[in-house]
């Protein structure tokens, strides 16, 4: 029987790791992501999830072991957030060269200077071009889903490739809120069993992680990223087994009340909901806006992206990371997707919900004016940092 | 002749090639001229083919910095190389090619005659004579000057006494004793580069790599014959021998194995000459000799 219960994001990842059957989890405890690895420690402890908990001295390591326990063949699992991701950052890339299919939650959290142990996706953009697929779940439900999703997805023979499991710190990881859970049958039916063409195996030798001359460096390169773009072929088919099994859909770009909107936003992580609220109210007062939400972030979805936005007039994007002298790093991707389209739509870009800040349903509203305000006065160009102190 | 003249140095690492093409570009600056030298990036490894290369300008600005296909002159440190890499790949009609040989003029032509001018020069036996090592490259220094004329003689003296300091005197002996010795054979347009196969190390495409670059071949480098490296062997004087192993320790390729007498002896297959056993063999029981 399919089970209501309630969990915070933390435990509900907790229960998805112990009911995709894990072999390893190596991970070293952070601010906001504590409450999973604890979970998971506990659940093994008590003999619910027969598996290996190394404890570590640091993410570095952390990720290191998981490199060994992946490539021996076991399915492995981590979480981290902020200051953590960018201890294991070296780390990050050679799991993904090496097409170890280890999944990673990662509580989305601001860096340091100032020291912030409160949400933003300034740790997701450091990892942008690690070569990892990335998702982002927008509460406990997806979050739960979706990393079982993520083990299916990174075994798969077509793909192996790390992936993770963004939740915003806090917003997600510690709010209590229902998870529906499913049987452990059809988990187990769901999940097919984890291989890697090259386990380490004793009789079979084979070196990882190997040296490239420039003669080959690209071609290995290539042959990655490759694999990363046809990644989304695999992602597709297993959230449409997931949702006939348990009856939730998921796909790469998904929207809310945008079929007719003239005027989109688009959010990635928790704020989308709130953002679901804000157009709710505007739609009422007769306003065409609809949101666009983000789901997958690599392999970015141009295909399904531009389908999604094209025809829109204005589409105002939302960036919870500011990089410090450039511009948002979502709304540059976004204009650099668009950009070859004969029609398209007007692209503003803001900042904000920085280190853990705010987005009420009321900013959103004013986001979206204020974002309509500058398109009318042809001032789409200037980023704009939203809710910042001028005096 | 361009006016960029381009030159590309084929020799081991350990025989000074890298040091040749420096000491070449301080000399053609020295000169007035614009002039570029750099090795080709990668691991050092003694004994293993390595290429350098210099690209010398009297006032057009240098600005490629990529290898040189194309050489105008080619300058082959080790003659042992000749067999195993084209080194006259790319090398342009009318180009120079130096080669150090015992072997004399007619029969590298033979070997190795194409469509360019041939200098040959025994600058193994300069450098054994006068640096008492085999370190060629001042010697080929001086073949190069003769055959081209790119810089002067006298102008590579300061760069040499500076980088030389107390040896830069046998150097500069080396150098000119090269110059002298050097026997040249002018370019006969239309000669025809000789037929002959090189390995060549097929490059793969990126589908045809192993996922996650995972290498399965193990044990690989058995088959890689660090042997033909060498210029020098090393022999062993079973008199001066007490077996202890020292050299076996010290051998870089891990070449050196215990006989059924229990001598410790080198792989040929695998002893690149590097001297090292030589060096750490406290009885002095091994010595360097020509390959
Ligand atoms: S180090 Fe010298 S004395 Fe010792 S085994 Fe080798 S050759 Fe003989
Ligand atoms: S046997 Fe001696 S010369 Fe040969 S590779 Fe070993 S140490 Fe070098």
């Amino acid at each position: 029987m399919e089970r209501r219960v309630a969990f915070e994001s933390s435990f509900a990842i907790a229960e998805a790791v112990k009911m995709a059957d894990i072999d390893v989890c190596a991970a070293y405890p952070i601010t906001p992501q504590t409450h999973i690895v604890e979970r998971v420690a506990q659940l093994v402890a008590n003999g619910e999830l027969d598996a290996n908990y190394i404890p570590v001295e640091s993410e570095h390591s952390a990720l290191s072991a998981c490199l060994g326990s992946s490539a021996a063949g076991g399915r492995t699992f981590t979480a981290t957030a902020g200051q953590g991701l960018e201890l294991m950052h070296e780390v990050v890339y050679v799991a993904s060269g090496m097409r170890l299919p280890i999944v990673m939650s990662v509580c989305n959290r601001a860096l340091s200077v100032p020291l912030s142990i409160w949400g933003d996706h300034s740790d997701v953009m450091s990892v942008r071009d690690t070569g990892w697929i990335q998702i982002f779940a927008e509460n406990a439900q997806q979050a739960f889903d979706l990393t079982l999703c993520a083990f299916h997805i990174a075994e798969d023979p077509a793909v192996l490739l790390p992936t993770m499991i963004h939740i915003d710190g806090f917003h997600l990881s510690h709010v209590i809120e229902p998870v529906l859970l499913p049987e452990q049958e059809k988990v187990t039916r769901f999940l097919p069993k984890y291989h890697h063409p090259f386990a380490l195996d004793v009789n079979n030798p084979a070196a990882m992680g190997d040296f490239a001359l420039p003669d080959l460096y690209t071609e290995a390169k290539v042959a990655h990223d490759m694999a990363l773009r046809n990644s989304i072929k695999v992602i597709l088919q297993v959230w449409q087994k997931f949702g006939e099994e348990f009856g939730r859909e998921y796909s790469p770009v998904e929207t809310y009340g945008a079929e007719d909107a003239d005027i989109l936003l688009l959010t990635m992580g928790s704020f989308s909901e709130v953002a679901m609220e804000a157009i709710d109210r505007l739609k009422r007062a007769g306003e065409k806006v609809g949101l666009v939400r983000l789901r997958l972030w690599r392999p970015f979805p141009f295909e399904q992206f531009r389908q999604t936005v094209g025809r829109a007039k204005l589409l105002i994007v939302l960036d919870r990371a500011l990089s410090v002298g450039g511009p948002g790093p979502v709304c540059s991707e976004v204009q650099a997707a668009l950009y070859h389209l004969k029609e398209r739509p007007q692209v503003i870009g803001f900042i904000g919900g920085l280190g853990g800040r705010d987005i009420s349903v009321e900013g959103f509203q004013n986001m979206i004016h204020r974002g309509m305000d500058k398109a009318s006065q042809g001032k789409p160009g200037e980023i704009e940092v939203f809710d910042v102190r001028e005096k | 002749m361009n006016d960029i003249t381009e030159i590309r140095w084929h020799g081991r690492g350990g025989q000074g090639a890298v040091t040749s093409a420096e000491l070449l570009a301080l000399t053609a600056i020295k000169e007035g001229n614009i002039a570029q030298a750099f090795p080709s990036f990668g691991p050092e490894r003694r004994g293993a083919p390595v290429i350098a290369f210099n690209r010398i300008s009297a006032g057009k600005p240098i600005r490629s910095r990529a290898a040189i296909a194309e050489p105008d002159i080619v300058v082959v440190l080790d003659p042992g190389l000749l067999g195993i890499i084209d080194v006259t790949r790319g090398l342009r009609d009318g180009g120079v090619l130096i080669v150090n040989s015992s072997k004399g003029l007619a029969t590298v032509n033979s070997e190795i005659g194409g469509p360019w001018k041939l200098a040959v020069v025994d600058a193994t036996a300069i450098a054994r004579d006068i640096l008492k090592r085999p370190i060629v490259n001042t010697a080929m220094l001086g073949a190069l000057i003769k055959a081209t004329g790119v810089v002067n003689l006298e102008s590579l003296t300061q760069p040499l006494e500076e980088r030389f300091g107390k040896l830069s005197e046998i150097n500069v002996q080396a150098c000119s004793k090269a110059y002298k010795e050097a026997v040249v054979m002018e370019y006969s347009p239309g000669v025809k580069k000789a037929e002959k196969v090189y390995p060549i190390e097929k490059s793969l495409s990126w589908k045809e790599l192993n996922l996650g670059f995972v290498v399965t071949e193990m044990g690989n480098a058995r088959s890689y014959r660090t042997g033909y490296w060498k210029s020098e062997r090393p022999v062993r004087d079973n008199a001066k021998c007490i077996k202890c192993g020292m050299c076996a320790l010290f051998c870089p390729e891990d070449c050196i194995h215990q006989d059924a007498e229990g001598y410790f002896e080198a792989d040929e297959f695998y002893c690149k000459g590097c001297g090292i056993c030589a060096r750490e063999c406290w009885t002095g029981a091994i010595t360097m000799v020509e390959a």
